[in-house]
């Protein structure tokens, strides 16, 4: 079975395991078997050493990619964070001058970046070494008749020349849509489709001017498409819907309920028969009612058809 | 406006030295502007707005101005300019002239003592969680992994962030 190197990063192991578990149970059927980095931390987050200083963010970027390198293994990671930082350092690891001064510190901790492994994405690994006629065979449920808003998140998209996997066209992005798709349900297009949802540094730094992108956002997915979920590639994206859609409803700003949110493999899991408890029990929204929908007899999926 | 080539030529290397490279190549026609988040969010002063007062050797104006760490790092600007600026990274490099001036919110010191203390930005005990989707207690990263913190603190330690004295 082919191996990867799963990356975890911050906010999934340690905030939303649920999502970690995800990744782990369906992977093997798939084909891949995802191989822990014992020891890697952060990527580092764009608001700590890539605010300071560009060499410390590449030597501790580099340190984790080390960890892949010296098991020969490529990285997959959940996090679009993760992602787009790993990706950028490497990318700023490719000049020769950058790439002399950081293993020069990394000398230090007795280790060298060689840039032998490549920066995956799981929504990459799922559409482009697994496909979607795999995945398809691999499902115990049918989400046919279910509608789906999805939110592929900033940085796997931009700036597309350092990423290893480019959509055809980054603000028109279809990895995900294809990859929901196949579990049956429709996923209608909205015109804020590319637009960011707030979370990250604006988040920390401005809470308001986040909600207010944030909603705009929101209302164009209820309105266009009144989707029964939200189904993201982004674990910042996820904890956005989930943690303020809440906040607009008590605040009377929405006249809806909050949209339950799923990461994508939590919604694969689940449409795969693996346990709700294990793979998708971690929310602000309440998502028993949508899963439960899911999982019911009258969408299994028959064998032999 | 009085132009003084001397600060103009400061701010350039200031914002090159920091990895704005591309900061000369701007020709202010605001496509980065037009597809940023923060500048749609109503943050004054981010790409085109941002290179322009830099441009003209306005450094220390703005080095209080918290714009530049409501940019999402999400390179939209990167992808459509027409120039190769890599506005994103003109942003970072001022941010990290106030980083180094320790010209940001007192909130986010947190991020950088957790990231030396346990190797992540984002800490939390994670074990009842863990535990209750059926994963081992602790995580196989540098949370629980000594080895791994200290190589972390020795990255940390061996950089410009050891000297601001935040950890």
């Amino acid at each position: 079975m082919e191996q990867i190197g799963l990356y975890l990063g911050c906010n999934i192991p340690l905030k939303a395991p649920d999502i970690e578990q995800s990744f782990r149970k369906i992977f093997p059927p798939l084909g891949v078997q995802p191989v822990d980095l014992e020891g890697a931390g952060c990527c580092p987050a764009w608001g700590t050493a890539p605010s300071f200083d560009l060499n410390t963010w590449c030597a501790i970027s580099s340190r984790n990619i080390t960890i892949a390198e010296d098991k020969n293994l490529d990285i997959m990671t959940g996090c679009n964070s993760c992602f787009g930082v790993l990706s950028e350092a490497k990318h700023f690891m490719g000049n020769a001058a950058t790439r002399k001064v950081v293993n020069g510190s990394l000398a230090k901790i007795n280790r060298e970046f060689k840039g032998t492994s490549d920066i995956y994405h799981v929504a990459h690994v799922l559409h482009k070494k697994i496909g979607v006629a795999k995945i398809k065979e691999n499902l115990k449920f049918s989400l046919a008749g279910l509608k789906i808003a999805v939110q592929t998140g900033c940085h796997t998209l931009w700036p597309s020349d350092v990423y290893k996997v480019k959509e055809e066209n980054s603000y028109y992005p279809t990895i995900l849509k294809d990859l929901c798709e196949v579990t049956g349900a429709t996923v209608p297009h909205y015109s804020r489709l590319e637009g960011c949802c707030g979370m990250g540094g604006m988040r920390s730094t401005d809470a308001e001017k986040s909600l207010k992108l944030f909603k705009e956002k929101l209302l164009s997915i209820k309105e266009e498409t009144d989707a029964d979920m939200i189904v993201t590639t982004c674990s910042s994206c996820f904890l956005q819907f989930d943690m303020s859609q809440p906040i607009l409803k008590e605040r009377g700003e929405i006249d809806f309920e909050p949209i339950p949110t799923f990461y994508y493999t939590q919604l694969l899991a689940l449409a795969m028969g693996f346990e709700p408890q294990q793979v998708a029990s971690i929310s602000q929204i309440d998502r028993r009612p949508i899963i439960a929908e899911i999982q019911s007899e009258k969408r299994r999926i028959k064998e032999g058809m | 406006m009085i132009i003084d080539q001397k600060k103009i030529d400061e701010a350039i290397e200031i914002i090159k030295g920091h990895g704005g490279h591309g900061i000369q190549k701007c020709v202010q026609c605001g496509a980065c502007s037009a597809v940023c988040p923060g500048v749609k969010a109503g943050f004054p002063l981010l790409c085109r707005a941002l290179i322009r007062e830099l441009l003209n050797g306005h450094l220390e104006e703005n080095i209080e101005n918290s714009s530049s760490w409501g940019c999402q790092a999400c390179n939209r600007c990167t992808e459509v300019c027409p120039q190769g600026v890599r506005p994103q990274e003109v942003v970072f490099a001022f941010r990290r002239y106030q980083a180094l001036e320790l010209a940001f919110s007192t909130s986010s010191v947190t991020s950088q003592m957790n990231l030396y203390e346990t190797g992540h930005a984002v800490f939390s005990d994670p074990k009842e969680a863990r535990r209750k989707v059926g994963l081992p207690e602790e995580t196989p990263t540098s949370a629980f992994n000594e080895e791994a913190q200290k190589e972390i603190r020795t990255l940390m330690d061996n950089s410009p962030m050891g000297e601001l004295g935040l950890f």
